[in-house]
């Protein structure tokens, strides 16, 4: 792909996050998630490989329903209340047609399935795009007009971190592995939204940071199932022993940062006095922990034996930049003593 | 004759342990002077020392 | 408080830092330091209440020896694991030590916590390091297994214990353990309040583990290597106890009713893991088994609540630290000559290693609570405020007594008496690095007979 080609589709692909941003009318709102979709469309397919196609075929889909649905819902909010503002969404119709329309924006559960599918057909830094960046745009609409719909934001999380665990004990491919997890995490963010909007905040910047980390380190090790993760001892192996750590900090185990997440969620959780959906939603942190753990296993905690072949990779320093890579995971690893300063700068920046 | 700088060369790390103690050490006796001095001060303990009185920390 | 944990945090950097030949030396030298070093706690021990106090961490006298003895414990897992991790390229030997010495930092802080959160934080901190050193550097391919038990059986018993404390938290306004004690006493009558005292209490009898929940166990002690089993049969189980005796004073007016099954249970426990012992073909398994055991009657104290049972709870977990980790040495001692757990497979050993047979001999019998040693005073102190409370318990701790004994002396004549099998008559004698180790372990339980209250608790 020509650099200028790119550079106009990544500048596209920011522009339309940004309008949604800054949007407070739902017609701009919708056209900035359209140009967004629009621009990651190419840099999608850029790799003319069939499953690449496949895969924007159906993101396109998913998107252009979602795109559509809301569409439709803020033209019926026009008809019933005659505003168009994001702010000011007064009937209950409308609300639960743009949060549907959202959930499947972002992939949560139900409207999931076509997540896996669409990461696993690209490569990493593409799945990363599409599983960080993409969901800032319709997160930030789902937090505006987050206090009307208590009911249905607590069933979709809750099914979304169910089903993001369940979905990915049965995966051997790392990137559907990713989007179950992605799944999983957008579900705790969903829960915790009408409660506490900046905590939502904070949980979704601490998941970029891990998954940040996560599939940067899998593009490093250029593995993309559970069978192809044992030599990466011999490619990197500073970054291989640290891999267990990264793993656990996605699963939530403390001390690691992506514990801060869930205990603060877990905290808000029972100060609303939901204490068994606070029990439901730790124990199923333990499913996604399966598939974390397992993926240690192969990935550190297992040596295969040395082979000739497999020592051979030792001689070949890694020619990637990894200084994205290491302060990623260093901020994986290490921020939950700072949890006190991480809370109060994103309650700061929540009024 | 004893070769100092071979011998500091191998054996500077262990300087480390014990530092970290002498550190360690040192920031204890700065946390039990200032829990002793809120306890001067506060109002439940407060009370002038009598000449010659012992202090109540050591 | 800082004076142990910073030169703990300082072992790493000095484990990466040292030339690769003076890396087991240097290491062991100042972890041993550093335990003699936390001894000074002892002397605090006569003030009632709290001391060494900081912000966020302090020792009283319930955390006080089970602080000294996870200083104690490193230099000898240390000293334990030079031989295995001999063959390892050097830096994975210090990747070693630094996981031991992380799985130290985590549980000073654990034990020396005066917050419940940062407690709950530094329990399950210690959860990744064993994981680690269970499935990292443990032998079979059951290990991963092992690992994943380990994990599981944990957090599903602790996840539920972190919704309680953010509850308690939200309706007594802190957590602090130095006033956690002197707040009024709440009104829990509905079923919800139930369903928390057995979310409080469930965590740490999964640790311990309760009979019913040891599954785990077994497993993760026959997979570690031998650093792993002695860590965790000496101190992570204790946190299980620590932990129970910090929550029961919050948990008061419940605990009268619903701890009913679970002393049941736990003294049911030490007949039924006893049994297992006496058909125990798998020298590690055995000695798994017989923690179990030893940790129903410790259970068994602390639910009881009376101050005769804390203080027995205390004694044992302290004197059973001690002796099964060294019988967890002696077994990897044999292991590392034979390569077989089977005690089928090692008899009469007596014949080539008479002087570990001395060392066995004395590890059995504090297994069994020979007198004077401090594993039959606690046991004593249990069985008695057990038996205050209800005479049907004798039946029941009785039988285990008898049974420990019975499975302590099993394991002895197999091990060491009889006519030495041909096929291992070839054996390598045993270091002195290897009757250090014993000493070591054996020296302090020996020199606690001779002052108890150092381990007395809160009765002290």
């Amino acid at each position: 792909m020509s650099p200028f080609i790119l550079a106009t589709l990544l500048f596209a692909l920011g522009l339309g996050t940004m309008i949604t941003f800054a949007s407070s009318h739902w017609l701009l709102a919708w056209m900035g998630l359209e140009i967004n979709t629009l621009a990651i469309l190419p840099l999608m397919a850029q790799h003319h490989h069939p499953r690449a196609i496949e895969a924007t075929t159906k993101y396109f889909i998913a998107q252009a329903t979602a795109a559509a649905m809301l569409l439709f819902a803020s033209a019926t909010n026009a008809w019933l209340t005659g505003q168009w503002d994001i702010q000011l969404m007064t009937h209950p119709l409308p609300v639960t047609l743009i949060t549907l329309a959202l959930a499947l924006k972002m992939g949560l559960a139900p409207m999931h399935s076509w997540l896996p599918e669409v990461i696993q057909g690209v490569d990493f830094t593409t799945g990363l795009v599409l599983s960080t960046w993409q969901k800032l745009a319709p997160f930030v609409l789902l937090l505006q007009l987050q206090p009307t719909n208590s009911t249905l934001l607590l069933a979709l999380g809750t099914a979304s971190t169910l089903v993001g665990g369940w979905g990915g004990l049965n995966q051997t491919q790392l990137r559907k592995i990713l989007a179950y997890s992605s799944i999983a995490h957008l579900g705790w963010m969903t829960i915790v939204l009408q409660f506490s909007p900046s905590l939502a905040l904070l949980t979704l910047i601490v998941y970029f940071t891990m998954t940040f980390s996560a599939f940067l380190m899998f593009k490093l090790n250029n593995s993309t199932n559970l069978n192809s993760l044992a030599i990466s001892w011999t490619k990197a192996p500073v970054a291989t022993a640290l891999a267990p750590l990264v793993l656990l900090s996605l699963g939530g185990l403390p001390p690691l940062t992506g514990f801060m997440s869930k205990w603060l969620i877990l905290q808000e959780l029972t100060k609303q006095d939901l204490m068994p959906l606070a029990t439901l939603l730790a124990l199923s942190a333990l499913l996604s922990l399966y598939f974390y753990l397992r993926l240690a296993y192969s990935l550190t905690l297992t040596v295969s034996p040395n082979t000739l072949i497999g020592t051979t990779p030792w001689r070949h320093p890694t020619s990637h930049l990894t200084l994205l890579l290491s302060t990623s995971t260093v901020a994986t690893v290490f921020l939950l003593p700072i949890t006190p300063a991480i809370v109060t700068l994103f309650s700061l920046l929540g009024t | 004759m004893v070769n100092f700088v071979a011998l500091a060369r191998e054996h500077w790390v262990n300087i480390l342990v014990p530092m970290g103690f002498v550190f360690g050490w040192y920031l204890d006796k700065q946390q039990d002077q200032k829990l002793t001095a809120f306890r001067n001060k506060s109002a439940l303990f407060s009370r002038e020392l009598k000449p010659g009185e012992e202090v109540t920390w050591k | 408080m800082l004076k142990i944990l910073l030169p703990t945090l300082m072992l790493i950097p000095t484990a990466w830092l040292v030339p690769g030949k003076w890396l087991w030396p240097t290491t062991l030298l100042h972890s041993l330091i550093i335990a003699l070093i936390s001894l000074t706690w002892l002397t605090n021990l006569s003030e009632v209440g709290w001391s060494s106090l900081g912000s966020y961490l302090a020792t009283d006298a319930l955390s006080t020896p089970l602080l000294v003895l996870t200083c104690w414990l490193l230099p000898l897992m240390l000293l334990a694991s030079q031989n295995h991790t001999a063959s390892e390229p050097i830096n994975r030997q210090r990747m070693y030590v630094t996981l031991l010495t992380s799985l130290q930092f985590f549980l000073i802080l654990a034990f020396g916590a005066t917050e419940v959160i940062m407690f709950y934080v530094m329990f399950e901190a210690t959860l990744i390091p064993t994981l680690i050193l269970i499935t990292r550097w443990g032998n079979q391919a059951e290990r991963l297994n092992a690992g994943t038990y380990f994990l599981f059986y944990t957090l599903a018993g602790s996840l539920p214990l972190l919704v309680a404390l953010l509850l308690l938290q939200n309706n007594a306004g802190s957590l602090s353990l130095l006033t956690l004690a002197y707040s009024p006493p709440m009104q829990l009558t509905t079923y919800g309040d139930k369903l928390w005292w057995a979310a409080c209490l469930l965590a740490f009898l999964v640790k311990m583990p309760l009979y019913g929940v040891h599954l785990w166990l077994p497993k993760a002690h026959v997979e570690a290597p031998v650093a792993g089993s002695m860590i965790l049969a000496a101190v992570l189980l204790k946190l299980g106890g620590y932990g129970m005796m910090r929550m029961l004073t919050i948990l008061e007016p419940l605990t009268k009713e619903l701890s009913y099954p679970f002393i049941i249970f736990a003294l049911w426990g030490v007949l039924m893991t006893g049994s297992i012992c006496l058909r125990q073909t798998d020298l590690k398994s055995l000695i798994a088994y017989s923690s179990v055991s030893h940790m129903g009657l410790v259970v068994g104290g602390i639910l009881i609540q009376t101050p005769w049972g804390f203080s027995g709870a205390l004694i044992l977990m302290i004197a059973h630290g001690l002796t099964s980790s060294a019988l967890f040495c002696l077994a990897n001692t044999n292991y590392e000559r034979t390569h077989s757990r089977t005690m089928v497979l090692a008899r009469g050993l007596q014949m080539v290693l008479p002087l570990m047979t001395a060392w066995w001999f004395i590890a059995s019998l504090a297994n069994l609570a020979l007198p004077p040693l401090p594993n039959l005073m606690g046991e004593l102190m249990i069985i008695v405020s057990l038996f205050n409370w209800s005479w049907w318990t004798l039946a029941l701790t009785g039988a285990g007594t008898l049974i420990t004994a019975g499975y302590s002396l099993y394991m002895f004549l197999m091990t060491q008496r009889g006519q030495l099998p041909t096929h291992i008559t070839a054996l390598e004698p045993s270091h002195s690095r290897e009757h250090l180790l014993m000493a070591l372990h054996l020296l302090p339980l020996i020199l606690l007979v001779l002052k108890p209250e150092l381990i007395w608790g809160w009765t002290a």
